[in-house]
């Protein structure tokens, strides 16, 4: 208990790690705030550079960022009505109609209050449940991390695209790209065409930069004469009388946060829509309507966005499973500095997860005092024009994918992806599960083969595993659900129940 | 399962290309193993590339399935809207930037790449775009290249060392 609680301290009492985390979550708001940067971006790009430095340093500025950032989209929702992440796309229904009466100093002081609080309650949710989770997962065997695998990737797909299919394609898609190269079991070749270089694999921080950085910043180029609106910010701290009116409503709200943020594939834009659909549902008699800018419609997204960041950890490093694409990315970061997120990282390197734990905290309190300071210099900051932005991200971009082997070849590989990516996110596809698949698409694919070893070759001793052991049943059936869910078999099945009744 | 009812301008052609792409990619991983045994090195990229192929299959169907925008004409709509010049220049300009990087060094590649971008894209006065390439050149080398120690591409054409 007592290394535990050390371990937890260590980025509070050293300075350079409160730097690090206190400029991670500076830079996170900011980017998270101006629209056309997101955190997945900013942390793909960030982790580029950080790969060389010690892992305590590399996790305080990420954790500082993902905080940040999860945050920092509410600002830009409230003031310009453009959501600077889509975990702030619920916070825009209601903040710019609160800052178009004036108010937006007063919306943003809530959100600010609001989020720390969910942050805190994400946070305690971490450190309570996330060694009970480990230690029951090292009860999983390999079929099961490959339906959790399965799961992860169909959730993203599933609930931020346009349709069921085109979040397959793009998960199915990733797992292909994940398998170029040299298979590690046996050493032949997938997929190199006699190549050396492709014979390593396809850099995935290369592909995590071309469909977030650059595909992103190509995408923006259509919106690039769209003026910005400027608002007038005047008090900041919300009014005492406002927290303790809302306080249970947050505690709800953090806690539906927390539990769709620690499920794989779920992560805060889900949290905060659904957070919002239930306060509209529970507040009978909201001072003003929701929609037209009521305080609960603020409360509610804010505080489960950001309690998310706390459960979206839980998956990640008891399971190895990212909650949704930024985790993902964090997941990329901790096999870059040699460490393996899964059950056995609590008991091997349970240092690591106090020192998460504390970061998230530490982070967790800078965005209070962020938060509620340097608002007017913010305004300036988000009004930049896309046509100085744009460029920007493009070097920032090549210069996070050189970084990473000083490679030429990777950034014509970002390019690529960055075309493809602007290409696959105008037909209505989502870059999330792509990166989801490049990811876990190796972890699946070992745990496919060790399950079907184990199964001894044989297909049906391998199905009949899925079903009779009771991890792999509940697992199996989720799957099997969730497809079934995406078929016209759903709404008959639906139908049918209800005409029974 | 497709909301949409009108056909984004390109859309069919782009799932055609993905649905070649899956195809060459399903027989890419058959070449890999086969179906020599359940557990070789190329049952799983097979899976992959046959759901692509599926899905690619379903999306093509719907999309047969929706309009196509009649005015003012699909190819019309196509280079206004998904392939305009301005992203044809500045896709040119990042090709360019990207190839030069290593004969040029990061720091003239970026310099120039900067400049070219921020006058097409901005169209402010030539020395506003000058100054703010300068100033943002500046204050990417000093945080990459000076705080967090990245090794900058050198340029192969100019002599070791000057950046």
């Amino acid at each position: 208990m007592l290394e535990a609680f050390s371990n937890f301290g260590i980025s509070w009492l050293d300075p350079w790690l409160l730097l690090l985390t206190a400029s991670g979550t500076l830079a996170g708001i900011y980017v998270g705030a101006i629209p056309g940067l997101s955190v997945t971006m900013a942390t793909s790009i960030l982790i580029s550079f950080t790969f060389k430095w010690p892992v305590n340093d590399a996790l305080a500025l990420i954790a500082g960022v993902f905080m940040g950032g999860v945050y920092g989209g509410s600002r830009t929702a409230i003031l310009l009505n453009i959501p600077g992440a889509p975990s702030a796309i619920a916070t825009a229904i209601d903040g710019y109609p609160m800052a178009r009466r004036g108010e937006a100093g007063e919306a943003i002081g809530l959100t600010t209050v609001m989020s720390v609080f969910g942050g805190f309650i994400g946070i305690a949710a971490l450190a309570m449940f996330a060694p009970v989770i480990s230690s029951f997962a090292l009860m999983f065997n390999s079929r099961d991390y490959l339906l959790l695998g399965l799961i992860g990737i169909l959730l993203v797909g599933t609930l931020s695209g346009e349709s069921f299919a085109k979040g397959a394609f793009a998960g199915a898609l990733g797992v292909l790209i994940g398998m170029v190269g040299l298979d590690p079991m046996t050493a032949e070749g997938r997929f190199t065409f006699g190549s050396i270089s492709l014979m390593g694999g396809i850099p995935y921080i290369a592909a995590m930069i071309g469909f977030f950085g650059v595909a992103e910043a190509l995408v923006q180029l259509q919106t690039l004469d769209v003026p910005a609106i400027k608002q007038k910010i005047d008090r900041v701290i919300p009014r005492l009388s406002d927290i303790k009116r809302y306080f249970w409503l947050a505690v709800r709200a953090s806690g539906i946060g927390t539990i769709i943020g620690a499920l794989p594939g779920t992560g805060g834009d889900i949290a905060a829509l659904l957070a919002y659909d239930d306060a509209r549902r529970s507040v009978k008699e909201p001072e003003v309507p929701f929609g037209e800018g009521a305080k609960e419609g603020l409360v509610a997204p804010e505080a489960a966005n950001n309690a998310a960041v706390g459960g979206a950890f839980i998956p990640m490093l008891t399971l190895g499973i990212p909650g949704d694409a930024v985790t993902a990315v964090i997941i990329g970061a901790l096999f870059i500095h040699g460490l393996k997120p899964g059950p056995l990282m609590l008991v091997e390197t349970p240092h690591l997860f106090w020192f998460t734990v504390g970061n998230l905290a530490l982070a967790n309190i800078f965005l209070l005092i962020f938060g509620l300071t340097g608002t007017r210099l913010f305004t300036k900051i988000v009004e930049c024009p896309k046509a100085i932005l744009i460029p920007l991200i493009i070097v920032l971009s090549a210069v996070g994918t050189y970084a990473i082997e000083n490679n030429p070849v990777h950034i014509y590989w970002m390019l690529l992806f960055g075309v493809l990516g602007y290409f696959l996110k105008t037909y209505g596809f989502q870059v999330g599960p792509i990166i989801l698949g490049v990811i876990l698409g190796p972890m699946m694919d070992s745990n496919y083969r060790r399950a079907m070893i184990g199964a001894r070759g044989d297909i049906g001793e391998f199905f009949w595993n899925f079903v009779s052991h009771p991890i792999s049943l509940i697992l199996s059936i989720a799957f099997v659900l969730m497809i079934v869910s995406q078929t016209p078999l759903w709404p008959w099945l639906r139908k049918s129940i209800r005409k029974q009744n | 399962m497709s909301g949409q009812s009108t056909r984004r301008p390109g859309e069919l052609a782009f799932i055609c290309l993905l649905t070649l792409f899956s195809a060459a990619a399903l027989w890419q991983a058959y070449g890999i193993s086969g179906f020599s045994g359940l557990s070789q090195p190329g049952v799983f990229p097979m899976l992959a590339a046959a759901t692509m192929l599926a899905s690619c299959l379903f999306i093509l169907a719907s999309t047969l399935r929706t309009r196509s925008s009649r005015e003012p004409g699909e190819s019309v709509v196509f280079w206004r809207d998904v392939l305009p010049v301005r992203l044809l220049v500045i896709l040119a300009m990042v090709a360019l930037y990207l190839y030069a990087m290593p004969w040029l060094g990061f720091v003239i590649a970026s310099g120039l790449f900067l400049f070219a971008s921020f006058a097409y894209l901005w169209r402010k006065n030539a020395l506003i775009s000058l100054a703010l390439s300068a100033g943002s050149l500046a204050a990417v080398y000093f945080l990459f290249r000076i705080v967090f120690e990245v090794v900058l591409p050198q340029g192969k054409l100019l002599p070791a060392g000057v950046f």
